[in-house]
C-alpha cells in the first residue's frame, strides 16, 4: 500500500533531517509497530504516510512516499484520508466538535457521503470502538479512555483501508491502553491495515506483526518482535526498552527455540531449560 | 507508627457536589523522606488527593496537615516552599526565553540575595543535569528536557516534598529512566517523594510504599512488596502488576519466591535455584 | 467565572424549534435592546428572556452567569454615577459625587440590554445543538463553511480554554508565584507567567486542531448534508410573533414610545 523510496525529510529552519534516508514498504493487512527515542522521527513519519507532510507541514523532501503508486505529493491530504485513518494522543486536542454523533459525521460529510449512509456508518463505526451507548453525549463529558475511542471511531466512520496512529494510548491507564490494542487488534483482523507508534514495548511485542525502530531519523531495525528485541545493542543504541521477561531470559544466557517475549513463554522456556516440565 | 510525619491527612472529604464524591474519608500519614507512589485508574482520585498536599485544594471536610501547618489556612505560593509540585505537561509553565530564567523564576518571591539565587540555581541544574543547557531556550529542548526544567524549577524553592504528577508520560524509555533517576537520588538526598503514576514496572523498581486509590477511597497502603502481593484486590482496580512480577509467580512451582519486583530479583533468585541444584 | 456555553439535552417546547427560528428570536431580543433605552421597557425585555429560559428549562444552569452579568451590570451603573452629573440629584456620595437619577437609569438600561442580549443569545446554545447550529448557517443562511468552522471552533474552545488557565495557574502558583497578592504591579507581571505559556500551549492546540482537521478532509471539496431541517408550525409562529413584535417596536420607538429623556 505503501512505498518509502530514500524518504528524506528537513522541516523548515532546520539542518538536522528528521527522517534520513528511509525505504520502507507497507504491505495491506499488517499490524507495523514503529518505536524509537522521542525525536526519532516517528511522528514525522506518521506525518508523511497521512499527507500531513508536505501538504500541512513544510519542509525539504527529497525521495518518494507512494500511496497504491502514488506520489502523496501528488494527492490531497483529504484524498489520502479516505483510505488512511488518522489517530493522534492528546484525544482532548483534536476532538473538532463538541459532541459524539458529530464528531463522526463531520468528517463523513466533508468526504461528502450520501446523508442516507450516515446513520449506518456512525452506528458501525461507534460500535466497533463499543462506545454506541454514548452516542447523544457532549464530548467534554466523556473519559480520557473514551475520548481516544470517540478518536477511533471518527477515523473509522469513512471506512479507511489503514489507521495510522502516533501514540494513541499516552494519556490512557494500562487497562485502556490494552483496551486500544485489542480493538486494533480486531480491526486487523477484519483486514484494516495498522500503523501503530508507540513506547509501550510490552504491548507491542504482543500485537504487533511487524516492527520497525527508528533512531535519529534512520531505520536501524526491521523485522518480527522476536527478531527486534533479540537486537540488544541496537535497541540499547536508540533507547528503546526490551520487554521484562525478554531481558531475563538473556541474563539467564538460557537456549530457547523462539525468543520468549511474553509471560507465558518466558515461563516454559525457564521450566525447560531449568529440566522441569516439557 | 510514622515517626516523622509531613504529611498528614485527616478523614478528607472532597466533594463534587452533595451526592458526588471524589475522595472518601481519606487518612493517610506521609513521613519525611519515603518515596511513595500514588496509584490507580485513571479518574481514581489520584491528582484531586495530591493537589491537597500542596493547598492546591482544600478540602470539603476533614483536614490537611503539612508540616502540622493546616493547608486551609496557607497560600499555595507559600506552601510551594515545603511541597514542590511538578505536573505532567511542563509547558503548562514554561515562559521565559533561558532555562536559567525560567529555573530562578519562582526564587524572584522570596527576596534572596543574589549569591544565594545563583547558587539555588546551580544546584538546580545540577541536580537534573542540565548545567550544559543553561542560557537555551527551553523550547529548543525536548521534551524530557522540559520536564527536567520544569522539576528544576520547582527544587529551587527548597521543598522538603516533592509531588510528580505522572513524571514520565510522553518521555520515551531514555528519558523516564533519567528522570527517574534523578527523582530517586533526589530521595536519598532527603527529599520526600510522592510519585502519581499508573505504570506499576516504575512503582516496582522505584517506590518504597504504594497507596491504592480506588474510586475516591484507599484500597490498599503498605511496602511495595506486600500491596504487588495482593493480586486479586489489584485486579478490580484494574492495575496490572508487572509482567516479570507474574512471570515469578508462574516459577513458584520451582522455588521461586513470590513477590519479587524486578528482572534482577528474578535472575537472582533464579540464580540461587540453579546454584542449590548443582 | 464559569460559562455556560454548551448544549443541555432536554424536551422543552424551545429545544424542539429550529435553530433559525431561535436565530431570528436571538436576533429580534438584540434589535429590541439596541432600539429601547428605557429602563422600565429593557427590564420587560429582560424578563420576556428570562421567562423563556424558564420554559427551556436553562434557568439553573444560567444561576451563575447571571450573577457573573449583574455584577457587571453594577459596574456599568457605577462607571455611570462617576461621569454622568446632568440631571435631578437623588443623592450625594461625598460632596463632590453626587448620584444623579440619570446616572442611575442609563446604567442600569445599560445593564438590562446587555444582560437581555447575553442571556438570549446563551438560551440559544443551550437548546440547540452544535451540529444544528453548523447546518442551519451553511445551509438555511448560506454563510460561509469556513467561517462557519472558526466561529463554531471558537466556542468549541471555550472549556479547554478556561481548563488550560486554571492548570497553567496551579502549575505557577506551585513555583511560589502568588496570584493573589494586592500590589497591582506584582499582580499584572504575575500574569505574565500565566498569559505567556497560555498562548503557547494555545496555539499548541490550535495546530493540533487544524491538523486533525486536514485528516478529516475538511475544506476538500462538495460536502453533503446529514439532516435537513423543516420549519414547523411553532417555529413559523415564533418566527412571526418575533418579526411582529420587531416591527410593532419600531414602529412605537419611532412614535417617541420607549426612551428616557436625558
Amino acid at each position: 500500500m505503501y512505498k518509502l523510496n530514500n524518504l528524506t525529510f528537513y522541516y523548515k529552519n532546520t539542518e538536522v533531517p528528521a527522517l534520513k534516508n528511509i525505504n520502507l514498504e507497507i504491505a495491506h493487512g499488517e499490524f507495523l509497530g514503529i518505536i524509537g527515542h522521542s525525536g526519532s522521527g516517528k511522528s514525522t513519519l506518521a506525518k508523511c504516510l497521512n499527507g500531513i507532510i508536505p501538504h500541512y507541514q513544510h519542509g525539504r523532501m527529497r525521495g518518494q512516499v507512494l500511496f497504491n503508486g502514488n506520489p502523496t505529493e501528488t494527492l490531497s491530504i483529504a484524498d489520502i484520508s479516505r483510505s488512511v485513518g488518522s489517530v493522534f494522543d492528546d484525544p482532548e486536542s483534536h476532538l473538532i466538535t463538541m459532541e459524539v454523533e458529530q464528531e463522526l459525521i463531520f468528517g463523513l460529510e466533508n468526504m461528502a457521503v450520501d446523508p442516507k449512509e450516515m446513520q449506518i456508518k456512525v452506528e458501525n463505526a461507534l460500535e466497533a470502538v463499543g462506545i454506541a451507548h454514548l452516542r447523544n453525549r457532549s464530548i467534554n463529558t466523556l473519559s480520557g479512555g473514551q475520548k481516544q475511542r470517540l478518536a477511533i471511531a471518527a477515523a473509522l466512520a469513512v471506512e479507511p483501508k489503514i489507521l495510522v496512529l502516533d501514540e494513541p494510548t499516552s494519556e490512557l491507564d494500562p487497562i485502556g491502553s490494552k483496551e486500544i490494542y485489542n480493538l486494533l487488534a480486531k480491526f486487523n483482523k477484519k483486514g484494516i491495515t495498522v500503523v501503530l507508534i508507540d513506547q509501550k514495548v510490552e504491548l507491542l511485542a504482543r500485537y504487533a506483526s511487524r516492527i520497525i525502530v527508528l533512531n535519529q531519523g534512520e531505520i536501524i531495525l526491521e523485522g518480527s518482535p522476536r527478531e527486534i528485541f533479540s537486537a540488544d545493542e541496537k535497541l540499547n543504541k536508540a533507547g528503546v526498552d526490551i520487554p521484562q521477561v525478554t531481558k531475563l531470559i538473556k541474563m539467564l544466557g538460557f537456549r530457547y527455540g523462539k525468543l520468549p517475549i511474553s509471560v507465558d513463554e518466558g515461563a516454559a522456556c525457564i521450566l525447560e531449560n531449568m529440566g522441569i516440565g516439557k | 507508627m510514622i515517626s516523622n510525619p509531613i504529611i498528614q491527612v485527616k478523614d478528607l472529604c472532597q466533594n463534587l457536589d452533595e451526592n458526588h464524591f471524589i475522595l472518601n474519608k481519606i487518612n493517610l500519614t506521609i513521613g519525611s523522606g519515603e518515596f511513595l507512589a500514588l496509584v490507580g485508574q485513571n479518574g481514581a482520585g489520584k491528582t484531586t488527593l495530591a493537589k491537597h498536599f500542596n493547598g492546591l485544594l482544600k478540602p470539603t471536610s476533614g483536614k490537611v496537615l503539612v508540616d502540622n501547618l493546616n493547608t486551609k489556612y496557607v497560600k499555595v505560593s507559600e506552601l510551594a516552599q515545603k511541597v514542590g509540585y511538578v505536573f505532567q505537561n511542563p509547558d503548562h509553565q514554561i515562559f521565559h526565553n533561558s532555562v536559567e530564567k525560567e529555573i530562578s523564576f519562582g526564587l524572584k518571591y522570596l527576596n534572596l540575595p543574589a549569591e544565594e539565587v545563583k547558587r539555588r540555581t546551580d544546584d538546580a541544574l545540577k541536580a537534573v543535569g542540565l548545567v550544559d543547557y543553561r542560557y537555551a531556550h527551553p523550547y529548543s529542548l525536548s521534551r524530557g528536557q522540559r520536564q527536567r526544567v520544569a522539576l528544576a524549577s520547582v527544587l529551587v524553592l527548597k521543598p522538603n516534598v516533592l509531588v510528580l504528577d505522572e513524571p514520565t508520560t510522553g518521555l520515551d524509555y531514555r528519558e523516564s529512566m533519567q528522570i527517574m533517576n534523578m527523582i530517586r537520588s533526589l530521595n536519598n538526598q532527603g527529599h520526600t517523594i510522592i510519585m502519581i503514576t499508573h505504570d506499576m514496572s516504575l512503582v516496582s523498581t522505584f517506590a518504597k510504599r504504594v497507596v491504592v486509590l480506588n474510586k475516591g477511597e484507599i484500597l490498599l497502603d503498605g511496602p511495595v512488596r506486600e500491596v504487588l502481593s495482593h493480586q486479586e484486590i489489584l485486579s478490580e482496580t484494574f492495575l496490572e502488576i508487572p509482567p516479570i512480577s507474574r512471570l515469578a509467580d508462574k516459577l513458584s512451582v520451582i522455588g521461586i519466591p513470590k513477590n519479587l519486583l524486578t528482572v534482577e530479583e528474578v535472575y537472582r533468585a533464579l540464580c540461587d535455584v540453579r546454584g542449590a541444584e548443582k | 467565572m464559569t460559562v455556560a456555553n454548551e448544549y443541555i439535552p432536554g424536551n422543552s417546547p424551545i429545544h424542539s424549534m429550529t435553530p433559525l427560528a431561535k436565530i431570528i428570536w436571538t436576533s429580534v431580543v438584540m434589535i429590541l435592546a439596541l432600539l429601547f433605552n428605557h429602563p422600565l421597557y429593557l427590564l420587560a425585555l429582560f424578563f420576556s428572556v428570562l421567562l423563556v429560559a424558564k420554559i427551556a428549562g436553562v434557568l439553573k444552569v444560567l444561576i451563575s452567569t447571571l450573577k457573573s452579568l449583574f455584577l457587571f451590570s453594577l459596574i456599568l451603573i457605577l462607571l455611570q454615577v462617576l461621569f454622568t452629573k446632568e440631571g435631578e440629584v437623588i443623592f450625594y456620595i461625598t460632596e463632590y459625587l453626587p448620584v444623579t437619577k440619570n446616572a442611575v437609569y442609563l446604567g442600569t438600561a445599560m445593564g438590562l440590554r446587555m444582560m437581555a442580549a447575553v442571556l438570549s443569545f446563551l438560551i440559544f446554545l443551550l437548546t440547540t445543538r452544535f451540529k444544528d447550529i453548523i447546518q442551519t448557517l451553511t445551509n438555511n443562511l448560506k454563510l460561509p463553511i469556513d467561517y462557519v468552522f472558526i466561529f463554531m471552533t471558537a466556542l468549541r474552545f471555550i472549556p479547554t480554554f478556561l481548563n488550560e488557565i486554571k492548570q497553567v495557574k496551579e502549575a505557577q502558583s506551585c513555583r511560589g508565584c502568588s496570584l493573589d497578592g494586592w500590589n497591582p504591579l506584582v499582580k499584572i507581571k504575575a500574569y505574565a507567567a500565566v498569559a505567556l505559556p497560555l498562548v503557547l500551549v494555545s496555539l499548541q492546540k490550535a495546530d493540533k486542531l487544524a491538523m486533525a482537521m486536514e485528516t478529516r478532509g475538511c475544506g476538500s471539496g462538495p460536502r453533503t448534508c446529514y439532516r435537513e431541517q423543516k420549519m414547523s408550525a411553532a417555529d413559523l409562529s415564533l418566527v412571526f410573533i418575533s418579526i411582529l413584535l420587531a416591527v410593532f417596536a419600531v414602529l412605537a420607538r419611532l412614535n417617541g414610545y420607549g426612551t428616557y429623556q436625558y
